[in-house]
This record gives structure tokens, sequence and C-alpha cells, in this order.
């Protein structure tokens, strides 16, 4: 699997699950076959580049009902990062009522992304 | 006591997904809804799938299973039904009325009548034992869901060094969840000689992290006494038996299973609700009602889904026509058409159709074993009423097809049929 | 048989590998034989059944060693010093019998048993059958026992509040023509089972079994046969005793015995546990598989248990619609016919077993199940009962029988040391006899006792045990009222079973106090269902970590070491962002090697 056969890719956009094949040309282009739609190509694009995942997790909470909270970044963040990321959260206590949707912490690991409540507390 | 009971239209089992929509939908409808839930809060297996890819379907965005949840639970805030948490039903009668439910609850047992029931009681896990595993039985063997329910509600890990069984969509995201909390999986083991997950999971949840996945082997025994020390795993054959000479012994401290859902229907079968033997869900028309009038069905207890957004379409389906048996009963039936299919299908529901229908009429049906382009036909009466072709087909992957309402007016029964189709389109 | 006789019979067999010696008491066998299975036979071929002059077995087997008991890994000083009157060794359903039966006079009785909780053996692992006795041959010991323990169980479980149902059982069979000849052997069969036999036609059988075989032209009715929940009773005879005076000491391991010579008598002087040294003044052996091992410290080793295994599979309570007895079809076999006995029972908690199988093992404390003996089972049974599927088993256990080679039981005082009383060899139907063996070694003890004691019977003694509440099995009103009066019993954990919190906390506030998944399990069921625990599991973990103000990580299946959880998540996430980063794109390293995997 060399740059000129490509790479095989499977999207995650969406349950159709593609099978792509990524392949940088000579020119720089990058040719990608197997997607059923266009969001199939931004993907391998990324993928190949810099790529990025969204993040679910749980941080505790100081309310013994639901010690935990789940939350999930509102967008994706670079794989590598994951790590940082979740040392972060590991940090994080919420003592507060929140609803779904509300904002838990901002700036995740230097992302610029947040992590926001995935469930009413 | 039973003579001060309260009195529902529709009484929806179950609080998750299917349940959830179910009581929405029967409200919507203008009927006077119950909602039982035997866990402390709503949203079923939800409240523990923290991950997303939610309601891409439903929402066109990729929630997280809670956020899903939340979803509903915020709308069914918004209605007058009456929830019951923390509540059991311990025992459902037929009355000439309707039903009589017997609820247990900390705040003492109670009986409600209901006109119809919906069953969202959802599935269960099939466990170690139930796929032959064998030799000893200690701490650190549990089911996917329990994992998940460890880690997500408790925030407690279930072990260190975990091997996982089978490769469906829950194994993969335990794979991926347990080795973002701090802990090893070794691999995955499936029987199967093709994973039974979605291929984006396999990508996200174990390519990303190096997880390797083990196709055709199985786990057949386990061994420890206190805690688990490690498994057997031996390589099949194409029946799936374990072939001698191939057994592998891998030291761990967990396994984690996910080979399989069973629909969980003992009150329905109470209650003379007839199952079927290839969903293990009651048989059911279009409208979901099962063979027992007034009773219906939704969500995974009625056939196992894997994408919510289906169970939610199911608990709006059921919890509708619910809503309108309570109001007056059946309309008027001219009659029943069986749903049959060739032997290459897994299974499709509903059933059987009640005619008239009405609008289109949706059909969930899985393929019996991975196939390439294939067209998928159906006949009523030698006539055609539906063909399409899917690129390809797996059983893991549940697929849709709906037919128009006034093409399914023949006698009967409505045949379903798959072949090869060697055309480009 | 005479010496020489066997010598030769095993010579023929062993070619001279093995030899038997007479030493007065016992028959000694030594030598090596090339299989556990061989040295086994080398036992049977020399014993004479039901005979009293045991066979003392030492043969090896080269490469293969006896496995040494698994201990408690505690060790403390609880008992350091306790001088109880009767010390007994073995929490099995024998010896928890022998304790409720002691409690009726004034004793200072001590129970000690290795493991976490009574009943953690064979009388955990079996199928709870009250056995009419219908295959013991006449004149053994546990004949007696057995018919005599039949009859003691109906005022034994209403007592002790254990739910016992005697179903009767139909003993099936398959050629017509035998009827005359099973017609006649009635009146004999009376005289020697407990309760009566009867003949029953074909259709008088499906009246009540309906779905039995159709291979089954006629079936002879014992109805005296019943079923009993083993570790149910066990653990209710354990807490009677408890509540009439005796102690029960769990964990408790016996390592060593001192004895002392006394006029060409041996006598228990101390008695060694991990928990400290007892000072008893007599010693009851009750230790199951271990009895040997037990008699051997005491000086008084004159016969030899061989572990005999068997395993059963736990059918769904859908199963239980085709059976409402115990059936069983005479003359099937499996392939390997590595079965014996056993049949389709009916238990009464609502399940159906199948089993159990009979395999010779080395190993005493090896539970493992394996494929073939449930294979070989439902092969057996499925002559017997056409609806039986594999499709329907949640789960299977194996127990192990402590045979001796007479395959009797022994219930006797020393022979050699005389402060020490047996009850061993107590294979089936050792669950039956147990009440029986209760009152038989409580007379030989207070026998014993007497010599340096008065014995005084207990006047509090009470026979009446309190049974957990069953909230499912109460009538709807009263049901209400105990909810009422306790909401923790409207509160169901376990669906399957329909268990709620209020027993779950009952379980673990009881005179023989319990604090594990497993323990909770045996006494109200949550997880014993067919989602075998998936849903309630973490539940009773919650439970058990509240009750007992311990982190959840604390809270065990059953054994020590058995803890559930391994800590809070995320702890060990250094490691985890490792991976992480390890996983990442550079020379495309993940991608390839999945990839490659699953295509």
């Amino acid at each position: 699997m060399n740059s000129k056969e490509g790479k095989e890719l499977i999207c995650i956009v969406c349950p159709n699950g593609c099978r792509l094949n990524a392949a940088m040309g000579e020119d720089g282009q990058l040719s990608v076959t197997g997607n059923k739609c266009k969001r199939g190509e931004k993907f391998a694009q990324a993928e190949l580049t810099n790529p990025t995942r969204s993040l679910t997790t749980t941080v505790r909470t100081s309310f013994s009902t639901m010690p935990w909270l789940p939350v999930r970044t509102d967008g994706e963040i670079p794989k590598k990062l994951i790590g940082d990321a979740l040392k972060e959260l590991q940090s994080v206590l919420i003592e507060k009522n929140l609803r779904c949707g509300e904002v838990v912490l901002t700036d995740l690991a230097g992302t610029g992304i947040n992590v926001i409540a995935a469930s009413d507390l | 006591m039973n003579k001060n009971a309260k009195t529902y239209d529709v009484t929806v089992i179950g609080g998750g997904p299917a349940g959830l929509a179910a009581a929405i939908s029967a409200h919507e409808q203008g009927a006077h809804v119950l909602l039982i839930e035997r866990e402390d809060r709503l949203g079923g297996v939800l409240k523990q799938c923290i991950h997303d890819g939610f309601g891409l379907l439903r929402f066109g965005e990729k929630l997280s299973g809670c956020e899903y949840a939340t979803r509903f639970m915020h709308k069914l805030e918004e209605t007058d039904v009456e929830v019951r948490a923390l509540t059991f039903a311990s025992r459902i009668e037929k009355t000439d009325e309707g039903f009589l439910l017997s609820l247990i609850q900390s705040s003492g047992f109670e009986q409600v009548k209901s006109k119809s029931l919906v069953l969202a009681t959802g599935c269960r896990e099939r466990t170690a034992r139930q796929v032959a595993i064998h030799g000893t039985r200690p701490a650190g063997v549990l089911t996917a869901g329990s994992a998940q329910y460890y880690i997500n509600i408790l925030g407690q890990l279930p072990g260190k060094n975990c091997v996982i069984l089978g490769s469906g969509d829950i194994g993969l995201i335990m794979a991926r969840r347990l080795t973002l909390e701090g802990a090893n999986v070794l691999g995955v083991y499936e029987a199967k000689a093709e994973p039974s997950g979605l291929m984006r999971n396999i990508y996200q949840c174990l390519v990303d992290f190096d997880i390797p996945l083990h196709l055709s082997k199985t786990v057949t025994e386990v061994h420890g006494r206190e805690r688990l020390t490690g498994v057997t795993v031996s390589a099949v054959d194409e029946r799936m038996n374990p072939i001698p000479g191939t057994e592998e012994y891998i030291p761990c401290d967990t396994l984690i299973l996910s080979v399989g859902l069973i629909p969980e229907n003992e009150l329905a079968e109470s209650l003379g609700v007839k199952i079927s033997r290839a969903t293990k869900g009651p048989e059911c028309n279009q409208d979901y009602e099962t063979t027992v009038p007034g009773i219906f069905s939704c969500g995974n207890a009625l056939h196992v889904n894997d994408l919510v957004d289906y169970v939610s379409e199911s608990g709006e389906n059921a919890g509708r026509a619910a809503a309108a048996y309570a109001k007056s009963g059946h309309e008027h039936r001219l009659k029943s058409v069986e749903v049959k299919t060739d032997k290459n299908f897994g299974y499709i529901v509903p059933s059987h159709i009640d005619l008239p229908a009405k609008d289109s009429v949706p059909f969930f049906f899985r393929t019996s074993k991975t196939r390439g382009r294939t067209r998928v036909k159906a006949f009523m009466d030698g006539k055609e009423v539906f063909s399409k072709v899917f690129a390809g087909l797996r059983p893991p992957e549940m697929e849709k097809i709906e037919i128009e309402a006034a093409k399914l007016q023949g006698a009967g029964p409505l045949q379903f049929t798959m072949e090869v189709d060697e055309h480009e389109q | 048989m005479n010496l020489k006789k066997k010598q030769q019979k095993l010579d023929a067999r062993f070619s001279g590998s093995i030899r038997i010696e007479d030493s007065g008491e016992y028959f000694h066998l030594t030598g090596t034989a090339s299989t556990w299975e061989e040295a086994v036979e080398a036992g049977l071929l020399c014993a004479e059944k039901g005979g009293l002059k045991h066979i003392v077995s030492d043969v090896t087997v080269p490469g293969q060693e006896k496995p040494a008991p698994i201990l408690p890994k505690l060790t403390d000083k609880t008992l350091e010093g306790r001088t109880p009157d009767i010390l007994i060794i073995g929490g099995g359903v024998t010896g928890c019998a022998i304790a409720r039966e002691l409690s009726k006079n004034k004793l200072d009785i001590l129970l000690v048993d290795k493991e976490y909780d009574v009943a953690l053996h064979a009388s955990s692992r079996n199928d709870g059958m009250v056995h009419p006795g219908i295959d013991i041959t006449p004149g053994l010991l546990k004949k007696k026992m057995n018919n005599w323990g039949n009859s003691i169980y109906d005022k034994l479980c209403s007592d002790l509040n254990v739910p016992f149902e005697r179903t009767g059982q139909y003993l099936c069979f398959k050629k017509g023509w035998y009827l005359p000849f099973m017609t006649l052997s009635v009146p004999y069969c009376n005289m020697t089972v407990a309760g009566k036999a009867h003949v029953v036609t074909g259709s008088k059988l499906r009246k009540v079994e309906p779905d039995v075989s159709p291979e089954a032209k006629f079936a002879l009715y014992f109805d005296g046969a019943g079923m009993v929940c083993p570790y149910g009773l066990t653990i209710a005879l354990a807490e009677n005793a408890i509540d009439n005076g005796a102690q029960i000491s769990l964990d408790t391991a016996v390592l060593s015995m001192e004895t002392e010579e006394n006029d060409g008598k041996t006598t228990i002087k101390s008695v060694t546990t991990n928990r400290g040294v007892i000072y008893p003044k007599i010693v009851i052996n009750a230790a199951g598989v271990f009895a040997e091992d037990i008699a051997q410290m005491a000086g008084d080793r004159f016969f030899s248990i061989h572990p005999r295994k068997g395993t059963n599979a736990i059918l769904d309570k859908k199963a239980r619609r085709h059976i409402n007895t115990i059936y069983s079809l005479m003359g099937t076999q499996s392939k390997t016919g590595h079965t014996k006995g056993g049949g389709i029972v009916g238990t009464v908690d609502g399940n159906v077993l199948i089993g159990p199988d009979a395999i010779e093992t080395i190993e005493k404390e090896d539970f493992a199940t394996h494929k073939d003996s449930i294979q070989n089972s439902f092969e057996k049974h499925n002559h017997a009962g056409k609806w039986l599927t594999t499709g329907d088993i949640i789960t299977y256990f194996t127990g192990i029988r402590a045979a001796t080679y007479e395959e009797d039981f022994i219930i006797e005082n020393g022979r050699f040391t005389s402060n020490i009383i047996h009850a061993a060899g107590i294979q089936s139907p050792g669950l039956t006899a147990a009440p029986a063996i209760g009152l038989a070694i409580e007379e030989l003890a207070c026998k014993m006792l007497s010599k340096q004691m008065t014995v005084e019977p207990n006047e509090n003694f009470n026979p009446v045990r309190q049974a957990i509440v069953k909230p499912k099995e109460m009538s709807d009103e009263d049901r209400e009222k105990l909810i009422a009066a306790n909401p923790d019993y409207g509160i169901i954990v376990c669906r399957c079973e329909e268990v709620s919190k209020g027993e779950i906390l009952d379980a673990m506030r009881r005179s023989l106090p319990c604090d594990t998944v497993d323990g909770i399990k045996r006494r109200v069921r949550p997880g014993m269902g067919r989602c075998q625990g998936g849903f309630c599991g973490p539940h009773v973990v919650n439970i058990i970590a509240e009750e007992k103000h311990i982190p959840l990580q604390q809270v065990r299946k059953g054994y020590e070491g058995s803890e559930i959880l391994t800590g809070e998540k995320g702890a060990a996430q250094e490691n985890g962002a490792e991976q992480e980063n390890g996983a990442e794109q550079e020379n495309g390293t993940p991608q390839e090697k999945g990839g490659g995997r699953h295509e």
C-alpha cells in the first residue's frame, strides 16, 4: 500500500462505512475512490493530513445520583491530542446542574473545541 | 383493589428509545399515556451509550446515545404522559376492557388498567455460557453491556488486560472505550469469517488503536479460580465449530462478550403473544400489533436493530397504532396477508399485513449471508409489487424498504425474493 | 475375595505395578498407574462394595501430582485458644446438618470451612433431588441413611422454611413387555425404597408429563422422590445452627492436628487453622472430598476418597413447561457412556436440570465444565424428553462427589483416634441422607462427649428458622403491606427473577452473613435467571458497596481475590495516552495493519 496504489480507508462519517482508496497524485492532488458521497473525499483528505476524531467520555460530578456525566466535544479534535484531552478532562469536577448541550469546558487541550454535556444533570 | 385502579389509553412498558418514542407519539394522537421504566432514569441502554453516531437519520447530527435519549426526554417533559420510573410491571392480565397491570414500586403495590399496551422491553445480551464457553467461573467474565455500565455509569474499570469476543458494534465500541480509560485490549475475536459490526466502527475503534481483529476464531474456555487468568481461543471451521489442535492460550484478566442480543419478551409470552423464531420478537403486522389484539411491540423487543433511528421509528409507529386502538378498537379488517421470504433472507418484519393498510408499508429485513449486488423483489398473487437493487447486503446491516399500500391489495401472501443482480445500472 | 486373589486381579490388569497389603484395619494399595483412571480402577477392583474394611490407596501417577487443597490467604488469630466441645470440619450440607442437630444440646459447637461461604463444594453442585433410593443396593449404609433422611424431609424443610416439593419421580421404560415384570417388582421396591412405587401406564404417565418422549411405554412411579434447593437447605441449616448457639467460622482451613498417644489410642490435642489453634474435645470430619486428608491429620486414615465429577446444565424457566416432576428413560446412554443415572429434573425454583455425568478426576477442586459433558447428558436425556434443546441452556456447573472405593458412607467413630467421628464418603444420595446423618452423628457425638462431660439439652433450641421474605410469592395485599413497611421491597433489582433490593439487603443481614455477589445469588437469586446477572450484576455490586461502606472495587464475586472491578476508570490514563499517540498516522501503520487483518 504505497502512495501510488493509495491508502485503504474506511469513511467514518456515516454508518455506510464506505471503503475508500485515497491516492496522492504526482501533482499533489488527492484522488479518492469508493465514496458514495462528497463527505468521503473530505474525510480522506483529513485522514491523510491531520486525522481528527470527536471524543466522548464521562467527567466526575459531585452528585451521588449521577456520579459521572457523559460529555462530548462539539467538534473534532486532532487524533494525536486525544491523550492530552482525556488527561485534561480527568481533573474536571461538575458541581452544578447542567442541561444537555451546555458547555463543560472550553478550548479542550488548546484545540479551540469545547466540551459539552451530553445529558441533563 | 383494582376497583380504584387508574385507567390509561396506552401503557408503554420500557423507557428506552422505543418506549420514549411510543409514549410521545401515542400522546400526540390524544391518548392518555402511562410510561413505565424499571430503572431510576429514562433512556434505557442509551444512558450508558456515551459514544456518538446516533441520530444521523433522524436529526442529521452525530449525537451521543445519551443526547439522543435526552432529546426525546425533553419532548416527553412537554407532554402530560405519566412517567413511573423505578417501577416494575410484575404481572399483566388480559381483561374484558383491556389489560390489568400489577406494578411494583417503592411507593407500594399498585394496579392500573390500560386499553392497549406497547411492549418496549428491549433486549438482553447473550452470555458466555449461552455460547458454549466452558471452564471455570472466575470474576472478569462479563458482557459488553455490563462492562459499559461499569465504566460509563459507575466510572469503574472491569479489568486491565481484556480480550473481547464478538465484533458486534458494542464489542468494538467497548474496545475503544476500555483503551481510552486505560485498559489494555489484547484483541477482538470473531467466530464468523467477517466482522459483525459496522465497518466504520472497525476503523475508528480498532484500527485507530492498533487493536487486532482475529476472524474465524473464538474463545472456547476460560481459566482461573478467583479472577480470570486467561482464555483458550481456537480457530473455527465454516460451521463455527472449534478446530482441534488450533487452541491457543491468551493470558488476560477480563473477557468481554459481545455475542448477540436477544429480544426480551417474557412479558409478551406471558400474555400469549406468538414469538417469531426468526426474530425472537413477536410476530406482528405493519402497525407492530402482535398476535394478541391491543398489544403492540417495538424497538429491540420486536427485533434487534442496528440503528436507534429505526428503533424510534418503530416506537412511534406502535405508539400511534396503540392510541388508535385504544380510541376505537380495530378498524374493519378485510384480511390478513402473510409476509414470506425465500431462504436468502435472515428475517423480515412485519410477519403479516392486515389489510387495508395505509400509505406505504415499511419493511425491515436482514440478509442471511453477505451478498454482492442483489435485487430484492416482492410479489403478490404472481404480480411484482416491488423491485430494488442493493449494491451489497451484510447480515449485520438491517435494510429498510417501503411498498405503497395501494399495491398490497391482493389475496396474498406477499412473497419476497433475493437474486443476484448481474446488470449494472 | 482374599488378599491373594486381589493381588492376582491387580497383576492381571496392571502387570505387577500395583501392590496390595493388608494392614489390619484396611487394605493398602501402593505402586504406580499410568493414568488416574487406572489408579481408580485398581482401587475399585479390590474394593468390596459396602465393605467395612476399606481400600486406602497411595497409588500414584508419575508426572501427575494430587493438587494440594486451595487454602484461604487470610491469616489471623480469631480462633486462637478456642476450646469448643465439638469442632465440625466442613460446611457442606452434612456438616451444617450435624451442627444444627447438635445445637439441640447445650454444647459449644464450632464449625469451620475453608471457603468464604457454606455449601461451596458438592452441596451447591448437585441436582437437588431427594431420592427414594431406587438404585442403592440394600444393606449399604447409604440405603439406610437415604431412606431415613428422606422420611425427615417434610418436617425439616417446614421447620426451616425451605421450599421442598415431593413431586415423585418417573422411571420410564422403552419396552412395553417389561411391564409385567416391573409390576412384580413393586412389592420388593416398596420394601426397599422411601415411599411407595407404582406402575404407571403410558397414558397415565402422559397425563402428568405430556411431553415425555414417545419412547416411554410405561413407567415406575416413586412417590418418595422430591426436590429441594441444596444450597438453600445448607444455608438454612447453618443459620438455624447459629440461631441456636453454634458458631460458624468461614475462610478457616484446618492445616494440621497435634495428636497424643494414650493407652495405645490416639487423641487429637489441638487443631491448627489459619485463624489460630483450636483445642476441641471432639472433632467431626465432614470435609467432603478432603475427608481423607482430615482423617490422616488425625492419625485415623482408614479409607480413601476418589473424587468423581459430574456436570449439570441449567435450562431456562421456559423449558419448565415440558416437565412437572422428575423423569428419566431406562436403558439410554450417550455414545461415550460417561453418564450415570441422572434425569431431567424440574427444580423448586422453576428451572430444569439435565445431567449429571460421572468422570473420575485427581482434582478435588476443579469445577471447570467441558463441552463433552453437556453433549453427553443431552444425548442421553434427549431420549426421555425430545423437547430438550441446548438452546435453552442458561448455564452449567460441575460438582465433585466424595466417593470411597467401597461406594458407601462412613458414619462412625475413629478407628485409631479416640475423639474423632467421621461423616465421610458422603456422595449421592448425601443430600437426601443429610438430615439423618445429622441425627446419627449427634447421637455418636453426645455419647462420646458424655465420657468427659454431661450433655444437657439446649432448652432454648428453636427448630424453626424464618426464611427471607419472598415478595413475589405473596398475595397482592401482603406485598402492598410489606412495601409500605419497607420501600426497598418495592425496588426490583433483578428482573429475570423479580428480586427486590430489600431481599438482597436481607441476605446480607442474616445470622450467617454474606457479602459477595455469588453468596447473595445463592440466597435470593439475583443473577440466577436468563440474563445471568447482565442487568442486575452492577446493581448488586452497588448495593453491597453501600451496605458495607466499601469502595466498589472491593466487592467480590465470591472467593477472596475475585473482585469484580479493578479500579476507577482513567487511573491508567498515562498508558492509554501513549497508546493513543502510538496509534498515530506516521508511516500509516495502523490503517495498513488493521486493513490487512479483516480483508
